[in-house]
């Protein structure tokens, strides 16, 4: 490692760190302390009633009355999120690489492909909730034109958490296609060319080249798109379905397209709900994702370094 | 340039045709927004895609009737200063990691990019009481509960900032960056060291350093990060929603659901509308960025 | 530095309107004509008081849903600046009793003179003998229907079906004529539930209801309610319901209606003058009828939906006067007969509907009739009182899912509705254990 450090000054660093830091200590690292604490208390956000019960939140959780929904409310996060980080990726991985290819009108391909970078999540949700509103939406009209059929897109279990996923991936492309446009820009075109005279297909080359040179850019994306389907999903879901329909057994405790995020918001301010319950659950899904980024570290980082080889 | 091959012009078809269709399909929804917020009242409910000329009337009245306008200009502020304020910060972060050598540096930087784990959105509640309680009758209050670690550890909040009808909740939380320092410090450890070195040796203060040197050499940076702060804090939806208590200071994206949820009947014509035109600013700053965007990318990639 | 400024301004801003204190009136109304409704009384109220010299002035501000209304006034009073007036829906009695922010309005100076307001509306807002707050938009649901694809199915469009058998049976007769896609529209709403369960003069929670005690359980396995659960179930084998497949979509509902996808549609009388405008817009008549109930059971009546005006705990008393005075202006007998004729809702005053009967209103729109029909045949009991219930939210939430279950034939109508009932009383309890 290189030595930057020029200067010496033995207090100016620090005010420069104190507005970082401040922010930080007060609005992530305080709350998150305090979500600890009122986990162990049974609180309400209106009645201002707060009474500890030791761990009594987190045994609500995993084995009372009302734990099925939870445990299903993680089942479906993990599917959710898993679904958008496979399906969104492989989809972008593979559009970026066309995209990237010196074809006529390829900037034209690249912005057609980039702009849903602009859409948020309860945007998408929007314009998605109107195109397939089973009755008077654009989607069902054609069908039914067609084919005579009207697919009930928002109360079928499985079509509803189909399209909360659909939805997701495609707000989530133009991001992941730029990344990796920007990834593919450093990929040296010797390689691909060289494999190109060995006589390797468009298929091998994407396998066997492309796609271990990107490796270290699909890491840094799984985890960003982890993130937001586990986090940022709420706005899509609330605008969507507001976390139904009712699943089918066994998914059947509650909604099924309500993730964790969606539980704890629903727990923390539905005004009759107990706010530590929200915050015990907050914080398995943190420990949650704890989990998941430092599995990810280990395993991504061995892929990182063959992606350098 | 080598003729390309005629097994490989066959491949350039099919990629074109796959490019064409995951373009429209990319494009189809938005499109469909589009026309729809053009046209009549009865047009819309119906399954015409031929656009009207209703897009002005459609406009006005969501921007005036149903407060788009205002949700639009607070979603600016917001994003705006959440954007300055961000990448101000993170500049001096990166500046002090990279060219200082001070002690409990290394600390510093896990306490930074271990926030990467902390989402605002699981800690809304703990942060909402933080946020919006009472904020303490006076100092001497303050200090009476500060210097109590009992309560200030072990007991849930008594009061807080009191923000709750005030931008400032939806700013000051925001405004610290851990992927906004972890950019710049990739981006500052890659400037030669005899740079900075020239530049200690001209005698250069660390803010002239900064200002003169930095700042001029870190346009992509900046950019990148401008694009990922703004369109973060413009899509914010449950934070907002749940800290905002006045319909005068509520965001776009939480106003665009409240048009579908004003009394009785959606008017789809005008959340189509709504939905074009929040998509706007984001789309702007991107296209405005765009190349130092995915420059700003490309180069810490490269590392 | 930011900081400062705003400092700086707010303080200016209070110099130049010392003179004036406001009198803050928190509202749940989004649309532009409700809204637009409030405002005018307001500035008819401040001109009066500006005549006065009155050193107040009242100021409405729209603070979403009913639940965030609640919550911004509570959260605002803990912080010190409470409002004085605040909307809320009817099931937030009890949460809203329960936060302890709140005032009774018969306890504040002289009381206010209760004969005059229509007796189901009374009835819902007195708890314990006390009436906390003002009446002021109040509602029940009742049947409309297609007046064109009635007449197209052979069916009347004088007297539409008053039982669910009935119902089910003009359902049968409409599809064998294939006149449209759906029969009913109605959003997947508890509050219809509820509506039926009150119908049958059963309580929807016990403990009289919650209004002898705090309710421990919630009913939803009794007849009453297994006989609701039994009519969706009787709904999807037909294929006679539709709906847009999200809960509470209201809007949804009445687009299908509108669009005329649907023969028969249940909504609140609230929307009635919105229905009539949109189905003129779409080229057919719109008729009323009772509200369908069960068969073979006594009509008791509707539980009275809406909403009330609560005056909070806290600010001085002069203000919460001026308040409370502007509410009476707000919902005095006049005023609630424009209010009827802008919204549909009704009239909460006996002295307004006379009014409105001596000018005709009823002869030349009769669609207003049926729902004034249907209130003042209300017996006044525990039952159409309405559930008093500190987890009203959640479990609507829960009988929704529980009716969507048995709509989507996933459940049993008795299997579902064990396990709403199973969830409904753990909400409860662990509400409960608050106090």
């Amino acid at each position: 490692m290189r030595e930057h450090a020029v200067f010496t000054n033995r207090w100016l660093p620090w005010v420069f760190l104190a507005p970082s830091l401040a922010v930080l200590t007060v609005f992530l690292y305080y709350p998150l302390w305090q979500a600890v604490v009122l986990s162990f208390h049974r609180a309400n956000l209106l009645l201002g009633t707060r009474r500890f019960v030791g761990w009594g939140n987190y045994e609500a959780i995993f084995t009372g009355p009302l734990s099925a929904r939870y445990h299903q409310v993680m089942v479906q996060s993990f599917a959710f999120s898993m679904l958008v980080v496979v399906i969104g990726l492989s989809i972008s991985v593979v559009l970026a690489t066309l995209a990237a290819q010196p074809l006529r009108g390829a900037r034209v391909y690249r912005l057609l492909l980039i702009w849903p970078f602009a859409l948020s999540p309860a945007v998408a949700a929007t314009i998605m909730l109107f195109l397939f509103n089973p009755e008077i939406g654009g989607v069902n009209q054609v069908l039914n034109a067609l084919f005579g059929i009207k697919p009930r897109w928002l109360d079928t279990p499985q079509l509803a958490f189909a399209l909360v996923v659909v939805t997701a991936v495609w707000k989530n492309l133009g991001y992941n296609v730029v990344f990796y446009l920007a990834a593919l820009q450093n990929v040296p075109k010797e390689l691909s060319e060289a494999a190109a005279i060995d006589g390797a297909s468009g298929f091998q080359r994407f396998f066997r080249i492309t796609l271990p040179m990107l490796s270290p850019m699909t890491f840094f994306l799984v985890f960003t798109n982890l993130t937001y389907s586990f986090f940022d999903s709420y706005g899509l879901i609330d605008v969507l379905t507001r976390g139904g329909p009712i699943g089918p057994a066994p998914f059947d405790a509650v909604g099924i397209t309500r993730t964790m995020v969606y539980q704890v918001a629903n727990d923390g301010f539905t005004g009759s709900g107990n706010t530590g319950l929200a915050a015990a659950f907050g914080n398995i899904v943190l420990a949650i994702v704890a989990l998941i980024t430092f599995a990810q570290f280990r395993f991504g980082g061995r892929r990182v370094q063959y992606g350098d080889h | 340039m080598p003729r390309p091959r005629p097994r490989r012009s066959s491949g350039r078809f099919w990629s074109h045709v796959v490019l064409i269709v995951a373009c429209v399909l990319v494009a189809f929804p938005v499109l469909f927004a589009l026309i729809k917020a053009t046209q009549t009242r009865a047009a819309v409910l119906s399954p015409s895609l031929i656009a009207g000329d209703q897009f002005l009337v459609n406009l006005r009245q969501v921007w005036a009737t149903a407060d788009l306008g205002l949700f639009m200009r607070n979603s600016l502020i917001v994003a705006t200063a959440v954007t300055v304020g961000k990448t101000i910060l993170s500049l001096f972060g990166g500046m002090a990691l990279v060219f200082f050598r001070f002690p409990g540096h290394r600390f510093v930087f896990g306490f930074v990019l271990l926030t990467l784990m902390m989402p605002t959105e699981v800690l809304i509640v703990p942060l909402f009481d933080l946020v919006s309680l009472r904020p303490p009758e006076s100092w001497a209050v303050f200090w009476a509960w500060f210097s109590d670690p009992g309560r200030v550890f072990l007991r849930p909040l008594d009061f807080g900032f009191g923000w709750s009808n005030s931008y400032l909740a939806l700013i000051v939380p925001f405004l610290a960056s851990a992927t906004g320092t972890f950019l710049f410090r990739q981006h500052f450890r890659a400037i030669p060291t005899s740079l900075a070195d020239a530049a200690r040796i001209d005698g250069a203060t660390p803010w002239q350093f900064l200002t003169r040197v930095l700042v001029p050499m870190s346009g992509n940076t900046i950019g990148a990060l401008a694009v990922i702060q703004f369109v973060y804090v413009w899509d914010q939806y449950l934070w907002p929603r749940v800290v905002i208590r006045r319909e005068e200071l509520q965001v776009v994206q939480v106003g665009l659901n409240m048009i579908i949820g004003a009394g009785d009947g959606v008017e789809w014509g005008w959340v189509m509308t709504g939905a074009i035109v929040t998509l706007i600013p984001p789309m702007l700053i991107f296209l405005v960025l765009q190349e130092r965007f995915t420059r700003g990318f490309a180069l810490t990639d490269a590392k | 530095m930011k900081r400062t400024i705003i400092v700086l301004l707010s303080a200016l801003l209070l110099g130049l309107t010392q003179a004036q204190t406001t009198i803050e009136f928190w509202y749940a109304f989004t649309d532009a004509p409700r809204q637009g409704w409030i405002n005018d009384r307001i500035d008819e109220f401040n001109a009066e008081l500006a005549a006065q010299n009155s050193p107040y002035r009242v100021e409405g501000s729209n603070k979403g849903s009913y639940r965030e209304t609640l919550e911004a006034a509570v959260l605002a009073t803990r912080q010190g600046t409470p409002p004085h007036l605040v909307q809320l829906f009817e099931v937030g009695s009890q949460l809203a009793i329960d936060t302890g922010i709140f005032r009774a309005i018969d306890g504040f100076g002289g009381g206010i003179d209760t004969s005059d307001y229509i007796e189901p509306v009374l009835n819902y807002y007195t708890i314990d003998g006390r009436v906390y707050s003002i009446p002021f938009n109040s509602s029940s649901p009742i049947l409309y229907g297609n007046e064109t694809l009635l007449e197209r199915a052979g069916l009347s469009t004088e007297r539409l079906p008053e039982t669910f058998g009935e119902l089910l049976a003009a359902c049968e007769q409409a599809e064998a004529a294939g006149v449209t896609e759906a029969c009913i529209t109605f959003p997947l709403h508890t509050w219809f539930f509820e509506q039926w369960v009150a119908q049958q003069g059963e309580p929807l929670v016990n403990n009289g209801n919650g209004r002898d005690a705090r309710a421990t359980e919630v009913l939803l396995t009794s007849d009453a309610a297994l006989r609701v659960g039994q009519f969706m179930k009787d709904l999807a084998d037909g294929g006679h319901y539709s709906y847009t497949g999200r809960f509470e979509d209201w809007a949804g509902s009445e687009a299908i209606f509108g669009n005329q996808q649907s023969l028969y549609f249940i909504t609140s009388t609230a929307d009635a003058g919105n229905i009539i405008r949109g189905a003129a817009e779409n080229g057919f008549d719109v008729a009323t009828g009772l509200l369908p109930i069960p068969d073979g059971v006594t009509r008791n009546g509707v539980v009275i939906g809406g909403a009330s005006v609560w005056m909070v705990d806290g600010p001085p008393e002069v203000e919460l006067e001026v308040a409370r005075d502007f509410v009476l202006y707000m919902t005095n007998t006049e005023n609630m007969v424009s209010w009827h004729k802008l919204t549909g809702y009704y009239p909460v005053r006996v002295s307004s509907v006379e009014a409105l009967e001596a000018e005709g209103w009823f002869d030349e729109n009769p669609e207003f009739t049926i729902a004034f029909t249907q209130l003042t045949e209300t017996l006044t009991n525990q039952a159409t009182g309405g559930a008093l219930l500190g987890t009203f939210g959640d479990t609507r939430t829960i009988v929704e899912e529980a009716l969507q279950k048995i709509y989507q034939g996933s459940a049993t109508v008795e299997e579902a509705m064990d396990e709403a009932k199973r969830q409904a009383d753990a909400v409860l309890a662990e509400y409960n254990a608050n106090f």
